[in-house]
């Protein structure tokens, strides 16, 4: 495994500080941009870097090139979750919702469009938002974290319309299934539950840590990822990764990971997943591991694929969770290299 | 024959013309001077060319009758002799004519050639004369010219201007009315009016030089009476030494160090002068002395007869030594490398004083060879310090200056210069003589003034007040933090060694009142040990793991939990702070790579430091740190969530108060604590 080499011992007080930071930077999010060149990632510090995929990509690459093009302080907490638009990138952490706009981003000193904070109940502490989900056909967008409900903006008008409440304890991952449309929500209560948005109710339930095959008890009973194909629906986390049949609600394949999984995502026909280790696994729909394909990082949060038509060259999967990079994949066979904060 | 003749005769002579067959003498008719013949004169009357002529008619006369003559004698007969008598007579008076005109040819000649002759020698003289006459003229126009180019010395004279002559000059000298004309006369005038002038300057000299002969002679009876001051003022010091003594002002001490002072290689003398003005304006615990000896000092510099006194001496000391075995090519090279490394024998001392009553003493030595300072430091304590065995780095005199400034090891030398003079003696490194050289900082170069500049080395490096005077106060105020630093860290080492983790109590509120967990260890481990544990590798590749840093091992327990803490002591602590990596022992090893709970601990602790520095000068970090471990094992453990598969209670009951047990995609525990509310919470 190569990792970047500092050039420089750092000796000055200020030097082992940011040497000290990095080491213990966590990379939560990513998001890419809708021209496809640009990457964004953010931290649990709450600074959003931009990375440069063009640039990183190109045949003259440089090692500056793997740096950020810009890195801003977005949030005062962690930015746990970024979704973009084909215009806007929506970035959440601690309590409130940011927008941002792709085409003022890279300027110095860029400002948020606006932010939103959903109503809470709470005022003790303020909830995380630890997942955002998109509803295009309606101009929405879907807040859920840790008041352990889902909030709905309108984003025409900036207001939120609805709050669906029925998860236990706090929600970790979104999912939105087009053809309803629902969306699945999964929670550290260890339940999927799926929404239907128009009636605004909880229609399915799904309780993952009650089913012997998938449930992992030592591993604890929370769902920390959700990835849905119309169908089917496949979610991971304490419980094994499992691949759900939604109508029947049954488990049809489970597959073979002790680690827990933060993140899961259909590709093609296969599943890719990652989580706790440094690889990033590709699944067969039957359940047999085609490829584990190791990362930098020892632990990975967040995977993201860039299939932005306007950007074929830049065609990439990047992964990225405890440390300070991001690991660009070319082809899903072997690391090429890694963007660094 | 003719010549002669003529010689005696007078030229006139007489002749009838055209009588060729005559050929007689014949008198001529003289005036006064007797009877003489001249053919001189026949010569001038008759005609060349009749003569020529009958010449030719007598030779064929003689022809004729010398053939006739011939005819005759041949024949024969009896009238053959008168006839032939008659030819002989006629033949002979031919040649009478004959030699006339032999004689008359020759005479012709000698005209000529005397008339030639004549005609030559006047020519001669004419052009005699000419040369002559054109000899003069060239000499006079030399002369002319010369006389014309004449420069007369007055034309080098720099007169005054006319204006200022007309002005200035008295009118008997300057005459207007005659000069104005004449520019003969006016150069003249100014001729005299400059000799005026100049007399006039003479005597003005004249004047001025007494006046210097007397005011030298006054100087010099003032410097007689300064030189009488000079003695009656050191009675005066002396006098005054018992005065000063009582009265604290040590101006007599201060002079003898000035004095020795002088004596002082230029980097230790600029140390020297700015140590002391900076401890007099700034920082009365600062104290400077120095140390050594001034006769070695002195000795350095020898005059050089004494010297060659001394080759003599040496070279017949050297004669004897080679009789006896040479010296080793290994000792010659000791020697070699002694003399390199010599220190000038004068030192500098400065003593810290710091709140505390412990004093930082710091030796500084000038290595004249390499033209670079070093520094031997020793701290000394009010009371008797017992020191616990992990803390026995901490004051000791090879580390305790170390990294004073980020990067400034000391164990290498700053002249770039060195390195060429170390490789003609087979010196690896200074590193290997610091113990007994004392440490080249960089700091101290520059308190010495010496500046190396790394990208054009020079040939001699000087020292400067400059360098030295603005790096003076930074340096001195490190030096106090490191002194107290360290001494502060050595006395909780000695209790961290007890397994207490002293916490003052202007700190208390960084944690809750009861803390389960306890520190059970705490010891030294060497630099390579840190680097081969397994759970330190990212420190080690960050590059934060160098060899000049102090590294330790604390292990915190509670209950079957084992937690080991590798601590990472930056010299420049407390501004650096120390960085802890942890691997946690229960139910399964647990290290930053396969637990994010972990990771959020050691984030704790060495990122969020800062509210753990405490008062200035913060050197409560170090223990809070370890007591904000504590906490943090207290909180892991109490808020795991149990596993419903296992039987029995929770090994750690949850006592903590928190909002939340998790937060966030990494699920990570409430680490932090909220005061004086008591609970905890995320960040």
């Amino acid at each position: 495994m190569e990792r970047a080499l500092p050039h420089a011992v750092p000796l000055g007080q200020m030097e082992v500080f940011q040497a000290l930071q990095r080491l213990h930077m966590t990379i939560f999010s990513q998001s890419v941009s809708p021209c496809g060149k640009f990457l964004a990632a953010g931290n649990n510090y709450g600074q959003i870097a931009i990375f440069s995929l063009s640039a990183a990509l190109s045949s003259e690459a440089k090692e500056e090139s793997k740096k950020p093009a810009v890195t801003f302080q977005a949030h005062d907490g962690p930015v746990y979750c970024m979704v973009s638009t084909d215009r806007h990138m929506f970035s959440a952490g601690d309590g409130e919702v940011k927008a941002w706009l792709w085409a003022e981003i890279l300027k110095k000193g860029c400002k948020e469009l606006w932010h939103r904070q959903p109503p809470y109940r709470t005022s003790l502490e303020v909830p995380e938002i630890n997942a955002l989900l998109l509803i295009p056909k309606e101009n929405a967008l879907i807040l859920a974290g840790g008041d352990c409900q889902l909030h709905m903006m309108d984003l025409e008008t900036g207001s939120f319309t609805r709050a669906l409440r029925g998860h236990t304890d706090y929600i970790h991952c979104l999912a939105l299934r087009e053809r309803s449309p629902e969306v699945l929500s999964g929670g550290e209560d260890g339940a999927v539950r799926l929404w239907d948005l128009r009636s605004a109710k909880e229609v399915q339930t799904i309780e993952v840590y009650k089913h012997e095959e998938c449930s992992r008890p030592h591993n604890g009973r929370w769902i920390g990822c959700l990835a849905t194909d119309s169908d089917w629906m496949v979610c991971g986390g304490g419980p094994a990764l499992t691949l759900w049949h939604l109508r029947s609600s049954t488990p049809t394949t489970i597959f073979p990971m002790r680690a827990p999984q933060k993140h899961v995502t259909f590709y093609q026909d296969l599943i890719l997943s990652a989580g706790q280790g440094p690889c990033v696994n590709q699944w067969q729909l039957s359940g047999e591991l085609k490829a584990q394909v190791p990362g930098s990082s020892p632990g990975l949060l967040s995977l993201s694929l860039n299939q932005q038509p306007a950007a074929p060259e830049c065609k990439v999967l990047t992964a990225a969770g405890n440390s300070c990079r991001v690991d660009v994949f070319t082809n899903l066979g072997y690391r090429a290299f890694s963007l660094s904060f | 024959m003719s010549s002669e003749s003529s010689k005696k005769r007078k030229p006139k002579v007489i002749r009838s013309d055209g009588a060729p067959s005559e050929g007689k003498r014949s008198r001529s008719d003289t005036e006064q001077e007797g009877k003489y013949y001249s053919e001189e004169a026949e010569v001038d009357l008759r005609d060349p060319g009749r003569d020529y002529e009958l010449y030719k008619y007598t030779c064929q006369e003689l022809q004729r009758l010398m053939a006739e003559i011939q005819d005759l004698k041949s024949k024969g007969g009896k009238d053959v002799a008168v006839e032939i008598e008659d030819r002989r007579i006629q033949s002979c008076v031919h040649f009478m004519t004959l030699k006339k005109l032999n004689r008359l040819a020759h005479i012709r000649l000698k005209k000529g050639r005397d008339q030639t002759h004549e005609a030559k020698q006047k020519v001669d003289a004419y052009h005699l004369q000419l040369q002559n006459l054109l000899y003069e003229v060239m000499h006079l126009q030399k002369e002319i010219t010369k006389c014309l180019e004449f420069k007369s010395k007055h034309e080098e004279i720099d007169l005054v201007s006319l204006e200022e002559f007309y002005k200035d000059a008295p009118p008997d000298i300057s005459k207007a009315e005659v000069t104005m004309g004449d520019p003969h006369q006016q150069t003249l005038a100014r001729l005299d009016w400059e000799l005026e002038q100049r007399k006039r300057l003479a005597e003005k000299y004249r004047e001025c030089l007494s006046n210097k002969e007397k005011i030298l002679k006054e100087i010099e009876v003032k410097k007689e009476y300064l030189s009488s001051l000079q003695p009656r003022l050191n009675s005066i010091m002396q006098a005054s030494l018992p005065v000063q003594e009582y009265l604290f002002m040590p101006f007599d001490q201060a002079h003898k160090q000035y004095e020795t002072a002088r004596h002082l290689p230029p980097p230790l003398y600029v140390l020297f002068v700015q140590a002391t003005a900076y401890g007099q304006a700034c920082d009365k615990t600062l104290s400077v002395a120095i140390e050594g000896s001034v006769d070695e000092a002195k000795a350095l510099f020898k005059p050089p007869e004494d010297s060659q006194d001394d080759e003599s001496d040496s070279d017949a000391e050297e004669e004897q030594t080679t009789k006896r075995r040479r010296p080793t090519l290994g000792v010659q090279l000791d020697d070699k490398r002694k003399e390199m490394l010599k220190r000038h024998p004068l030192s500098v001392m400065l003593d810290l004083k710091c709140k505390d009553d412990s004093v930082l003493h710091l030796t500084f030595y000038y290595l004249m060879n390499l033209n670079i300072m070093t520094v031997k430091a020793k701290v000394t304590t009010a009371t008797e310090l017992i020191t616990p065995i992990s803390a026995g780095d901490l004051l000791s005199p090879d580390s305790v200056l170390s990294c004073l400034y980020p990067g400034d090891h000391g164990k290498k030398t700053p002249n770039p210069a060195n390195q060429y003079q170390f490789d003609k003696v087979g010196i690896l490194t200074l590193r290997d003589y610091v113990l007994e050289l004392g440490h080249p900082y960089l700091w101290v170069q520059k308190l010495g003034g010496l500046h190396f500049p790394k990208e054009q080395p020079q040939h001699t490096v000087t020292a400067d007040h400059s360098l030295s005077s603005s790096h003076m106060e930074t340096t001195m105020k490190l030096l106090k933090t490191r002194v107290q630093s360290r001494l502060a860290l050595h006395k909780q080492f000695a209790s961290l060694e007890h397994g207490i983790v002293p916490v003052t109590s202007d700190c208390q509120y960084l944690f809750p009142a009861k803390v389960v967990s306890r520190l059970v260890k705490w010891v030294t481990i060497a630099h390579d040990d840190y680097m081969e544990l397994h759970f330190t590798k990212d420190i080690v590749e960050a590059g934060l793991a160098g060899d000049t840093n102090l590294y330790y091992m604390a292990l915190v327990e509670r209950g079957t939990a084992k937690l080991q803490a590798a601590v990472v002591l930056n010299p420049g602590y407390s501004s650096i702070p120390p960085i802890f990596q942890l691997c946690l022992n229960w139910k399964g090893e647990k290290t930053n790579s396969n637990d994010d709970n972990i990771r959020a601990m050691e984030s704790e602790v060495n990122v969020c430091y800062k509210e753990l520095c405490g008062p200035r000068p913060s050197h409560q970090l170090l223990t809070n740190q370890l007591q904000r471990l504590c906490v943090l094992l207290d909180v892991y453990l109490e808020t795991e969530s149990h596993d419903d598969s296992v039987e029995g209670p929770k090994e750690f009951p949850q006592e903590k108060m928190c909002l939340r047990l998790f937060r966030g995609p990494s699920r990570i525990k409430p680490f932090k604590y909220n005061h004086p509310q008591g609970f905890f919470s995320h960040r």
